[in-house]
C-alpha cells in the first residue's frame, strides 16, 4: 500500500523526485570542469590519488622469475607460453578468452587462476591494457535499465527489458553508440539483490535509471562498463552494498580500484561513486529488527581495521564515520534484512526515499 | 696407541713415518722402521709399547737394526721428537707381489682417511732408488661421537674425482666447486659377539658406527643431476686402522640389497685390482637407463650427470671395562680382526639393513635430483617451443636478426639447438653458495694450515 502511494507520488512529481540527483549531477560536472589537469605520468606518483584511486607506483613491485630455479621454472614456462599465445592472437587479430588460453594446455597451467594472474602480470609488464593483449575475460556482470548500445560487431543491445538482465559485454571498449536517458546508475553488490529489484520492476518505477551488478567482487569488464557509463553519460553513480566490511570493500573496488589492477587504475576506477546504502547508520535509523543483524566475526573486525587504515578516508570523513559506527556497534547486516521490515521495503520505500532526499554519502 | 692416547684426552695430530730400506744394494730383505711423533702419541708408555710390539710381533729381530739418522731428521724437524721408533726386518722381498708398493700405499691412504690429523710419510729406499710419498689430508672434518673423542676424517675430494679442475667450464668457475665432502653419521649399531669370538676371549660391548661420504660434492649446484657410480666400504678396527676383508660377508651384499627399492638396477663387485680397489670392498652400481637421453656428445661435454662415489666407513668400536693395559687393547683388536667375518655374519640382518639405509639415503638425494631434472626439462621444452614460436612467426626482420645475432647463429634451426643448449646449461649449472662447502676461496688457507670443520 505504502509502496503504491510512493509510486504514485513518483509518477506525478518525477521532476521533483530527481531534483537532488540532478543537482548532484551538476555538481559532478562542475567538479570535472574545474579540476586541473593532472599529469598522471609525473615523476613521483603517489599510491593513492582521490581523483583516480589506487594506482601503481613506479619503481616498485618488481618480481624476478628465474628459469633455473625449481620453484619458479614452471611459472617461467607458463609466462612464455602465454606470451606466445598472445603473440599469435595479436598477429592474427583474433581474440581469445582467458578460459581458452587455459584449455590450450591445462597440464602446464594447472588452474585458471594461474592464467588469470599471468595475463595480468603481462599486461602490467608491457604497460598495456588487457584488451591490447587480445585476451578477454568472460564477463560475469549483468546490466539492466534505460540503456541501448552497439557492440563492436554491430549487435544492438537493449537493456530495457523488465524481466531479464543483459550480460555485461566482454568487449566493453568496443561498445559504441550508447543511448540512455538515465538519471543515475546504481551498482548492486549481489546478484540476489539485483534480481529482486528486477522482479520488483525497480528500473520502471524509478525510470530512467540503469542497474548493474558484478555479482560480488567485480570482474574487469563490469568495472570497465561502469567506467564507460560514467565517461559517456556523466550521471551519478550510486552503490548499493551490504552493511558489512566485505560490501564496503566491493564498493571501494569500483570507486578506487584494486591493488591487483592498480596499473590500469585510470581505465577502471570511478572516483565519483556515491555510497547509497545500506549504511550502518540506516540500521539504527530504520530500527532493523535485531534478529536480522549479525555479529561481526573476527575476520570482519580484522578487515574493518584494515579498511580503516586505507588512504580512502582522508577524503571521505562521512564514510569513516559510518565504518567507525559499525566498529562500535559490532554488528553487520545484509540488504535482505530490510525485507524483515516489509517485503518490498527495499524497492518501494528505502531506495526511493534515499534517492529523493539525498541519502547518499 | 692412538686409543690409549685418546683415553688420556690427548690430541690427534702428529706424524707417522714408514721407512723401508735395504742395508746394502741388492739385498733381498727389506728393513722397516716405524716412527711416530706428535700429540697423538702423548700419554702413551712408549717403552712398554715398543717392548710389547717387539715381543709380540718381532721376537727374532736383531736389536742393532737402526735406520739412517738422516732419514729421521726431516721428520723430527716437522713433528718434534720421536715418541716411537721401531725397526724390524721384513720377509724376503723376492716372494712379494710385484705391486706390493701400491698395496702399502693403499693401506696408508685408507689409514689417512680416518686419521686425518696424522701426516704419514712413506719413504722407500732400495735397489738404489728412493721414493717418497706423503699422505696428508687437505680438508678435515670432525665427526663427533657421544662417548668417545671426535673422529677426524679426510674429506678432501680425491684427485680422480676432481674432473672439474682439469676442464673448468666457462660458465662455472673453479672457485665455485666444493673441494671436500660432508660426512653423514649413520649412527651406532650394537653388535652381538658370536660364541667363537667369546671363546677366544673377546668380551665387552662391540658396536659399529657407519659414516658415509659422497664425492664430489655438488650441493652448490642444486639442479645438477648425479649418478652414484661406486660404493666403497672400508672397515676400521677400534684403533681406526683399516682392516682387510671380510670379503666373504661383503660378497653377499649385492644379493642382500633390494636394489629395485633403492632405485638401482644392480650392484656389482668387480674383480680387478685398480689402486682404488686394493683396500676395502668396492661395488659398482648399475643404473636404470633414462628414457630420454641427451645427445652423447653434448652429455659428455657437459659432464652430466656428475658421477659420484660413496665412501662407507664401518668404524668398529669396542668397550671392555677390564681392558686397561695397552696389551689388552692390542689383543682385543687382533681378536676382532680375526673374527670379523663371524661377527658381521652373526649380525648380518642388522648390518645389511644399516648399510641399505645409508645407500638408500644417497640414492634418495640422487632420485630427488632426477625428479627435479625432469621438471626442469619439461619446462625447458615449453620455454624453447614458445620462444621459437614467436621468432619463427615474426615477420619483423630486425627482430629476427637481433635474435640470431644474440645467439650467434644464422637461422632458426641453429637458433633452436643453440637456445636449447644454453637453456639446459643455465638450468643445470645453477650455482647457490652453501656455507659449509669448501670452495676454493679457502684454497690459500688449505695450503698453509689445512681446514677442519665440525660437520656432525
Amino acid at each position: 500500500m505504502l509502496g503504491k502511494q510512493i509510486s504514485c507520488a513518483m509518477e506525478s512529481g518525477s521532476t521533483q523526485f530527481f531534483f537532488l540527483i540532478d543537482k548532484l549531477r551538476i555538481q559532478l560536472l562542475n567538479s570535472i570542469e574545474s579540476a586541473t589537469e593532472k599529469d598522471y605520468f609525473q615523476e613521483e606518483i603517489s599510491p593513492f590519488d582521490s581523483g583516480v584511486g589506487l594506482q601503481m607506483s613506479s619503481g616498485h613491485s618488481v618480481t624476478t622469475v628465474k628459469s633455473n630455479c625449481l620453484a619458479s621454472v614452471t611459472k617461467f614456462a607458463q609466462i612464455l607460453k602465454i606470451l606466445s599465445v598472445i603473440y599469435r592472437l595479436v598477429q592474427s587479430n583474433s581474440y581469445a578468452t582467458k578460459r581458452d588460453v587455459y584449455y590450450n594446455n591445462t597440464q602446464l597451467f594447472g588452474s585458471q587462476r594461474s592464467v588469470d594472474t599471468i595475463v595480468d602480470d603481462i599486461s602490467c609488464m608491457l604497460k598495456v591494457s588487457r584488451r591490447a593483449l587480445h585476451v578477454m575475460a568472460t564477463s560475469k556482470g549483468l546490466i539492466a535499465g534505460d540503456l541501448c548500445y552497439l557492440e563492436e560487431d554491430g549487435t544492438r543491445i537493449d537493456c530495457r527489458s523488465s524481466s531479464a538482465a543483459v550480460s555485461v559485454s566482454s568487449n566493453v571498449s568496443g561498445i559504441r553508440n550508447i543511448v540512455s536517458s538515465a538519471k543515475f546508475v546504481m551498482i548492486v553488490e549481489k546478484d540476489a539483490t539485483f534480481q529482486r529489484l528486477l522482479n520488483d520492476n525497480f528500473c520502471r518505477k524509478l525510470s530512467p535509471c540503469i542497474m548493474i551488478t558484478g555479482k560480488g567482487v567485480p570482474d574487469v569488464n563490469s568495472r570497465l562498463m561502469v567506467k564507460k557509463l560514467w565517461d559517456t553519460l556523466q550521471i551519478p553513480i550510486f552503490a548499493l552494498v551490504d552493511a558489512d566490511p566485505h560490501g564496503f570493500e566491493i564498493m571501494c573496488i569500483y570507486k578506487y580500484g584494486s591493488v591487483a589492477m592498480s596499473f590500469e587504475a585510470h581505465s577502471l576506477t570511478v572516483p565519483s561513486v556515491m555510497w547509497l546504502g545500506l549504511l550502518p547508520s540506516d540500521l539504527q535509523r530504520l530500527m532493523v529488527p535485531k534478529h536480522s543483524l549479525l555479529p561481526l566475526t573476527r575476520r570482519d573486525e580484522n578487515k574493518l581495521n584494515s579498511l580503516l587504515k586505507r588512504p580512502y578516508f582522508a577524503s571521505q570523513p562521512q564514510w569513516q564515520k559510518e565504518m567507525e559506527l559499525m566498529q562500535q556497534s559490532k554488528v553487520k547486516a545484509e540488504i535482505q534484512s530490510l525485507a524483515d521490515i516489509a517485503p518490498d521495503f527495499l524497492s518501494s520505500i528505502y531506495l526511493p526515499n534515499k534517492l529523493r532526499y539525498g541519502g547518499w554519502l | 696407541m692412538s686409543k690409549q692416547g685418546r683415553r688420556h684426552g690427548s690430541g690427534s695430530t702428529g706424524g707417522l713415518l714408514i721407512l723401508l730400506w735395504d742395508e746394502e744394494a741388492g739385498a733381498q730383505r727389506l728393513n722397516c722402521t716405524v716412527a711416530a711423533a706428535g700429540s697423538w702419541c702423548s700419554g702413551v708408555e712408549i717403552k712398554a709399547l715398543q717392548l710389547d710390539l717387539k715381543g709380540r710381533m718381532f721376537p727374532h729381530v736383531s736389536p742393532s737394526l737402526e735406520p739412517d739418522p738422516e732419514d729421521l731428521i726431516p721428520f723430527t724437524e716437522l713433528h718434534g721428537s720421536l715418541r716411537l721408533l721401531l725397526s724390524f726386518q721384513m720377509k724376503d722381498a723376492r716372494h712379494w707381489p710385484s705391486d706390493w708398493q701400491s698395496d702399502v700405499e693403499a693401506v696408508l691412504q685408507a689409514f689417512s682417511l680416518a686419521n686425518a690429523g696424522i701426516q704419514i710419510h712413506l719413504k722407500l729406499k732400495f735397489a738404489q732408488k728412493t721414493s717418497v710419498r706423503d699422505f696428508r689430508a687437505k680438508i678435515k672434518a670432525k665427526v663427533s661421537r657421544a662417548d668417545q673423542p671426535p673422529l677426524l676424517l679426510d674429506v678432501s675430494c680425491p684427485e680422480q674425482k676432481r674432473w672439474f679442475l682439469s676442464k673448468p667450464h666457462g660458465w662455472a668457475k673453479r672457485a665455485s666447486w666444493c673441494q671436500g665432502g660432508h660426512p653423514v653419521d649413520g649412527g651406532r649399531l650394537p653388535l652381538g659377539i658370536p660364541p667363537q669370538a667369546m671363546d677366544g676371549g673377546l668380551l665387552g660391548d662391540l658396536s659399529v658406527r657407519l659414516v658415509t661420504l659422497l664425492h664430489p660434492c655438488v650441493l652448490q649446484y642444486p639442479n645438477m643431476p648425479t649418478e652414484l657410480k661406486s660404493i666403497k666400504v672400508l672397515v676400521y678396527n677400534p684403533c681406526n686402522i683399516p682392516v682387510s676383508g671380510p670379503s666373504g660377508f661383503f660378497q653377499t651384499l649385492p644379493s642382500s640389497m633390494d636394489c629395485q627399492h633403492l632405485g638401482l638396477r644392480g650392484l656389482q663387485c668387480p674383480a680387478h685390482k685398480d689402486p682404488e680397489f686394493r683396500v676395502g670392498t668396492v661395488f659398482t652400481t648399475e643404473q636404470w637407463e633414462n628414457e630420454k637421453k641427451c645427445d652423447d656428445e653434448e652429455q659428455e661435454s657437459s659432464h652430466l650427470p656428475v658421477q659420484q662415489s660413496l665412501l662407507l666407513f664401518l668404524l668398529l668400536q669396542h668397550r671392555n671395562p677390564f681392558c686397561s693395559h695397552l696389551s689388552d687393547f692390542v689383543a682385543a683388536d687382533m681378536l676382532i680382526e680375526h673374527h670379523l667375518e663371524e661377527i658381521l655374519c652373526n649380525n648380518k640382518p642388522a648390518v645389511m639393513a644399516a648399510i641399505r639405509t645409508e645407500i638408500g639415503n644417497a640414492m634418495k638425494a640422487q632420485n630427488q635430483r632426477k625428479k627435479q631434472q625432469e621438471k626442469l626439462n619439461s619446462a625447458a621444452e615449453v620455454i624453447l617451443s614458445s620462444t621459437m614460436s614467436i621468432v619463427s612467426c615474426s615477420s619483423n626482420v630486425d627482430f629476427r636478426n637481433a635474435c640470431f645475432d644474440l645467439m650467434k647463429v644464422a637461422d632458426t634451426h641453429a637458433l633452436s639447438s643453440h637456445l636449447g643448449e644454453s637453456l639446459r646449461r643455465v638450468m643445470s649449472w645453477r650455482f647457490l653458495p652453501v656455507g659449509r662447502c669448501y670452495s676454493t676461496q679457502m684454497e690459500e688457507n688449505l695450503l698453509h694450515h689445512g681446514s677442519t670443520k665440525s660437520e656432525i
